[in-house]
């Protein structure tokens, strides 16, 4: 069976920080837009984190989540697409082919978790700025959709080492720019298809939780909400 | 042949017409300058580093993949090398280890030029690119275009033992690399189904 | 014809029309030939560290070849080097093993930088017009040695002022080493989010002058007063990956965090409880909290030892600070207080921790004195999951302060003839009313070692351009995050990109030409000899399991990153000083209360810290983790005091203190008291790089000049200001408005 991609993210250690959201920029060859396109709502954060206000003062709570491309089995976002640019990969990825992609931006309009973003224009990099671009990834041009790829780029350079090596992956060998970088440990990345890995653990866990799960999109992202204290019993 | 050109109906005078708009817009585009962060640079200005083109036949150029011969700076001759014992390897140096194949600098050349074939004219200028702190501008003869995203990996054909030729032809029969070899997506696609390794997208393309 | 064969021609055709000439290739540059050798496509992980907030993470850096434009002898050219690619934690290093926050990750951007100085640079025009022009380093230099000998021969000597930021290790060493040299010399140590309060609070309670190394991870209960400890306080990813452990890392046991503060911050957005407390009032409430855990016997007042015993009432229990008697000073509920103290002393390990505004307030110091003697009545320090310190031992000597020499020079009762200007900008970082850009005025030479143009460094006189982090020599010798002794060191990551020398290979160049003591008193020809020496000090001191001798043991440490004890050092914290401890219990604020009606609160940026990184533009794109605004600044108000103000999200409010005012767009924020605003640090630079140039508004500039009593620190908490709507302003947010009532989060 081969490897079927997912993550877990704990929101009880989630401290909304954002160290994800620099790293996959730094990571991804994400471009800066500049204010004028951010105030048109056109700023590419491949992994947002969202904040929920509950309550009025002196009463608030604040509520963190980290949102990015789910890489959902039922996506709706590959069924619309006219050139199957969005298309779901044999480790059940949701594959974002740049070289066909038209930019009609039906699937970011399909999506419902709005975490596909689209480049109105050629990215720009005032030099030497451009000399941080990972060389193992895509600069995309005008006209094409991005969004998180769960690093493919790191899941292939993981798993040809493991083939040079004979050997069989860890499970935590492979991180994403944003669980690499997770000051809390939230986030974890694994093989949904291991039931040993730690996302499968987390998954099975009984606080496992799905985003817009009532949709049918059936996200491989599984999301433990932030738990409450019960004294000293165990939670 | 005008006349049987202007036969077709009216309706699709105007799909012709609207196509060649659509092509020529959509080539424009990849021209258009970008937006900068801070400043607003243009695509032409030497201080951004962007993805549109400088000119508009640059454009077209990419957009129906057509590139120019290579002219070298220096007439290297694989032939004489290869004849002479030398494998790939011995200058092609991370083919096996990494995505890319190394081509070595002046350095490397020197270390048996400075003794060797010295005379001739074009270890001549070889000894003078690194006399002035120079690195030979060596022009690409294989790669892909930027807009086709191809993230192509070395490491992993060498050690599934795909031979050099079998991509870049026999190089023993050329002097300066020729395109011998055209690098379609059908080309690796071939060779991915007769040897049953994945021909999902992203395997190439991310 | 057939219609595609038509098509196919004019397809052709209009594309061969359109071409130019053939061949063109695009860069005209020559190519340098690489000084390095490297294989393309293939990266080396090199250890680095990060230096852009004092916590001192140790960095693991992707290497790769790339080409970059550099010059060489005059001449413009490609070269193919090693460049920087990405940031990430050092998983060996005790701070942060293997985890970074996103400054760190952004630091990459300083190196590539479009705005960098690129070669020295000298005024070419008034001073602060901008107006430079590029030197030799021979000529920057000679021109540096020949103002510092003039001070030499000056009699009486002195008149040598020099601004850094908080320094560690050799560079310390060789910046004090230069001070030393000068008679009256003034060297200062500046930064706006500084700890000197806590430095002091920990050396009188417990006799470490240190910051608080904090154990959460093993921690049952967490208490923080005011401390973004999550965000940007002290240690934040040390505090971070102990924060997860507490929470969900041992199984069954999940700690507690309340967090008391006037406005929520991002970390006590991840509370289990947040409670409002009045701006000042949490040494009161600490204190109230004791009260409760000493009367109701679950901990003896005895328990508290020396740190108790600074306390005045203590021995009696503290009579003062029963609940029903703070409630409404501090505005916390008494059988809140009562409920807190209670389940505190219930869940041992409990720690407390204090920090940010709540220190920085007039009676900041005794805030300070009041929760360290709860931890040590709680039982908590020097045990796992409490307090405890890191065995660095790097004190800080007292400084002048920067407001006492502005004035000094402002007044002319000091004459400083030269400032040398490093990893500061005073001119951005201080209230207006300290006057320090007049004093900077009055200052004859200025040299700045800065790698940007800022607001400080505009009005210097030459520039001599250090390299940035990742091309130099660093050593480090972290304060707090780790009970481990901690030395970290790491060779240059990448080749300089510049024409920039490294600061600390200036300076002692500097000192050798100058000659006499000051060259004596410094042995070394470049900062990686005295790194090496100190670390040959260092391995004669703990001596080594694994290296056979000092050399072995020097490579070993560039190669992992530094060195670091394999055990936890245990603090011995009994003693402490009796150094006039502050009685003022109550806050103080300046401005009338009936015109100023409002508190103000500055606060840390998660994205620029204290200013100094609003140049990356990564960091001005990130949506700030709160209020998710880009690009520009706000002030948060709470929904009723907008309201009554007439204020609507995104309207421009002028603030205005006694000293000052600033015009701001208003984000309206639940979590923040009625009477409180609030604004972020680290936008309102006049100079700071095409990213940061003139964009919004500085909310240091309209402090009030009030210490925290019984030290020198700035009390940056204590401005009182008032509101008026000024206009239609801008807020850029990434996400929605906050005070829309938000649903419930959709999970099935």
């Amino acid at each position: 069976m081969s490897h079927q991609w997912g993550m877990a993210i704990d929101l009880d250690r989630c401290t909304g920080c954002e160290a994800c959201v620099v790293a996959c920029h730094a990571e991804n060859n994400i471009s800066t837009v500049g204010e004028e396109q951010a105030e048109l709502r056109r700023a590419k954060h491949w992994i947002r984190v969202e904040r929920y206000y509950e309550g009025e003062f002196p009463d608030v709570t604040v509520k963190f989540m980290p949102v990015f491309c789910q890489q959902c089995d039922a996506a709706p976002c590959e069924p619309v697409c006219p050139t199957f640019a969005s298309y779901h990969t044999s480790e059940g990825l949701n594959g974002q082919v740049y070289n066909r992609c038209i930019g009609t931006r039906y699937c970011a309009n399909a999506c419902p978790y709005v975490v596909r973003y689209f480049n109105f224009y050629n990215p720009v990099w005032d030099k030497p700025l451009h000399l941080q671009l990972n060389p193992d990834v895509s600069v995309r041009e005008v006209g094409v959709m991005e969004k998180c790829t769960f690093c493919v780029q790191r899941i292939k350079a993981g798993e040809i080492q493991a083939e040079a090596e004979k050997r069989e992956l860890k499970d935590g060998a492979i991180q994403p720019a944003c669980v690499q970088s997770c000051p809390t440990r939230a986030m974890v990345f694994g093989d949904l298809s291991d039931p040993e890995s730690e996302v499968s653990r987390l998954a099975h866990s009984g606080r496992s939780t799905k985003l817009l799960g009532e949709l049918g999109t059936r996200p491989k992202v599984n999301y433990l909400p932030r738990d409450s204290w019960h004294g000293n019993e165990i939670s | 042949m005008l006349r049987s050109a202007f036969r077709v109906s009216h309706y699709s005078r105007v799909a012709i017409a609207i196509g060649v708009v659509v092509l020529g817009l959509a080539i424009l585009e990849r021209v258009l300058p970008a937006q900068g962060t801070g400043s607003s640079p243009s695509a032409q200005s030497p201080d951004v580093f962007t993805t549109a083109h400088r000119t508009v036949s640059d454009s077209v150029r990419e957009f129906f993949g057509l590139r120019e011969k290579p002219v070298q700076p220096i007439a290297y001759t694989h032939k004489v090398h290869l004849g002479n014992g030398m494998q790939c390897t011995d200058c092609h140096v991370g083919v096996d280890q990494g995505p890319d194949a190394r081509i070595p600098s002046v350095n490397f050349c020197m270390t048996c030029h400075q003794v060797i074939a010295t005379d001739k004219p074009e270890i001549k200028k070889l000894a003078a690119y690194r006399a002035r702190g120079e690195d030979i501008p060596w022009q690409r003869v294989y790669g892909f275009e930027p807009s086709a995203h191809v993230k192509f990996n070395h490491a992993p054909h060498i050690r599934a033992g795909v031979d050099c030729s079998v991509c870049h032809g026999d190089m023993r029969q050329q002097t300066v690399a020729e395109r011998k070899v055209d690098h379609t997506m059908g080309f690796c696609l071939n060779c991915h189904r007769q040897k049953n390794v994945s021909v999902d997208c992203v395997t190439c393309h991310f | 014809m057939e219609r595609r064969d038509f098509l196919k021609i004019s397809a052709v055709a209009g594309a061969t029309a359109a071409l130019e000439g053939c061949g063109n290739p695009d860069h005209q540059l020559i190519r340098f030939v690489p000084e390095e050798d490297l294989l393309p496509g293939i990266a080396t992980w090199k250890p680095s560290i990060c230096t852009l907030c004092p916590a001192g993470c140790g960095l693991l850096v992707r290497v790769m070849q790339g080409e970059a434009e550099v010059i060489r002898n005059g001449q413009l050219g490609l070269l193919k080097m090693g460049l920087a690619k990405k940031l990430e934690g050092n998983p060996a290093h005790p701070i942060n093993q293997g985890k970074l926050c996103p400054r760190g990750q952004a630091g990459l951007q300083v190196t590539y930088h479009p705005d960098r100085i690129k070669a020295p640079l000298a005024r070419n025009g008034p001073r602060g017009s901008g107006q430079f022009r590029e030197v030799s380093w021979d000529d920057a230099i000679k021109q540096l040695v020949s103002q510092l000998s003039d001070l030499q021969t000056v009699k009486p000597a002195g008149g040598l002022a020099i601004v850094t930021s908080p320094l560690r290790g050799q560079k310390k060493t060789i910046v004090s080493a230069f001070a030393a040299a000068f008679k009256n010399s003034m060297p200062m140590e500046f930064a706006f989010f500084d700890d000197g309060v806590l430095r002091a609070a920990n050396g009188a309670s417990f006799g470490h002058s240190l910051p608080p190394t904090v154990d959460l991870g093993q921690s049952n209960y967490v208490i923080s007063f005011g401390a973004d400890f999550l965000g940007t306080w002290n240690s934040p990813v040390a505090q971070s990956l102990a924060f997860g452990h507490m929470r969900k890392g041992r199984p069954g046991v999940r700690g507690k965090f309340v967090q008391f503060e006037p406005r929520i911050s991002q970390t006590g957005a991840s509370a289990d409880e947040w409670i409002p407390v009045q701006p000042g009032a949490e040494g009161i409430l600490a204190l109230g909290l004791a009260h409760v855990i000493i009367a109701e016997k679950l901990r003896s007042a005895s328990a508290a030892g020396h740190a108790g015993s600074l306390i005045e009432g203590w021995s009696q229990g503290l009579p003062d600070y029963a609940p029903e008697k703070i409630a409404a000073q501090t505005g916390v509920k008494s059988e809140t207080i009562t409920r807190i103290a209670r389940e505190a002393a219930a869940h041992d390990p409990a720690v407390a921790l204090i920090g940010d505004a709540a220190t920085a307030q007039t009676n900041g110091l005794f805030n300070a004195l009041a929760v360290n003697a709860l931890n040590a009545l709680l039982g908590s320090v020097g045990k796992p999951g409490g307090v405890t310190f890191s065995p660095s031992s790097n004190l800080k000597e007292s400084n002048l302060s920067l407001q006492a020499l502005a004035s000094q020079i402002n007044s002319g009762a000091a004459g400083v003839k030269v400032l040398l200007l490093y990893n500061a900008n005073p001119v951005f970082g201080t209230p207006a009313a300290w006057g320090v850009r007049a004093a900077l005025d009055k200052i004859p030479f200025i040299a700045s070692f800065g790698s940007f143009i800022d607001d400080s460094s505009a009005l210097a006189d030459l520039i001599l351009p250090d390299h940035s982090s990742l091309e130099s020599w660093l050593d480090d010798a972290p304060v707090s995050g780790s009970a481990k002794t901690v030395v970290s060191v790491a060779p240059p990551a990448m080749n300089p990109l510049h024409n920039t020398r490294s600061m600390p290979d200036v300076l002692l160049g500097v000192a050798h030409q100058l000659g006499g003591d000051l060259a004596r008193s410094l042995p070394w020809k470049t900062y990686d000899e005295a790194i090496q020496a100190s670390f040959t000090a260092l391995y004669k001191e703990k001596g080594s399991e694994t290296a056979k001798d000092a050399d072995e043991f020097w490579k070993t440490a560039q190669d992992q990153g530094g060195w670091w004890s394999s055990e936890e050092v245990k603090a011995v914290t009994a003693g402490g000083s009796s150094a006039a401890s502050p009685k003022t219990a109550a806050p103080q604020f300046d401005g009338d209360p009936s015109e100023y009606r409002f508190h103000f609160l500055p606060f840390a940026s998660q994205l620029f810290y204290d200013g100094s990184l609003a140049h990356l533009p990564w960091m001005q794109e990130a949506p700030d983790p709160l209020s998710t605004v880009m690009w520009g600044t706000w002030i948060e108000i709470n929904p009723r005091t907008a309201e009554k103000l007439g204020v609507n999200q995104g309207d421009l409010v002028e603030v205005a203190s006694q000293h000052g005012k600033l015009q701001a767009p208003a984000l309206i924020a639940p979590g923040i008291a009625p009477d409180v605003v609030a604004m972020p640090v680290g936008q309102g630079h006049e100079n700071f790089t095409r990213y940061a140039s003139g964009r919004g508004a500085n909310p240091i500039s309209i402090l009030s000049p009030v210490s925290v009593e019984g030290t020198g620190s700035l009390a940056w908490a204590a401005t009182r200001v008032k509101l008026s709507r000024a206009g239609k302003g801008k807020l850029i947010l990434f996400g929605g408005s906050l005070s829309e009532a938000s649903p419930e989060l959709k999970h099935r």
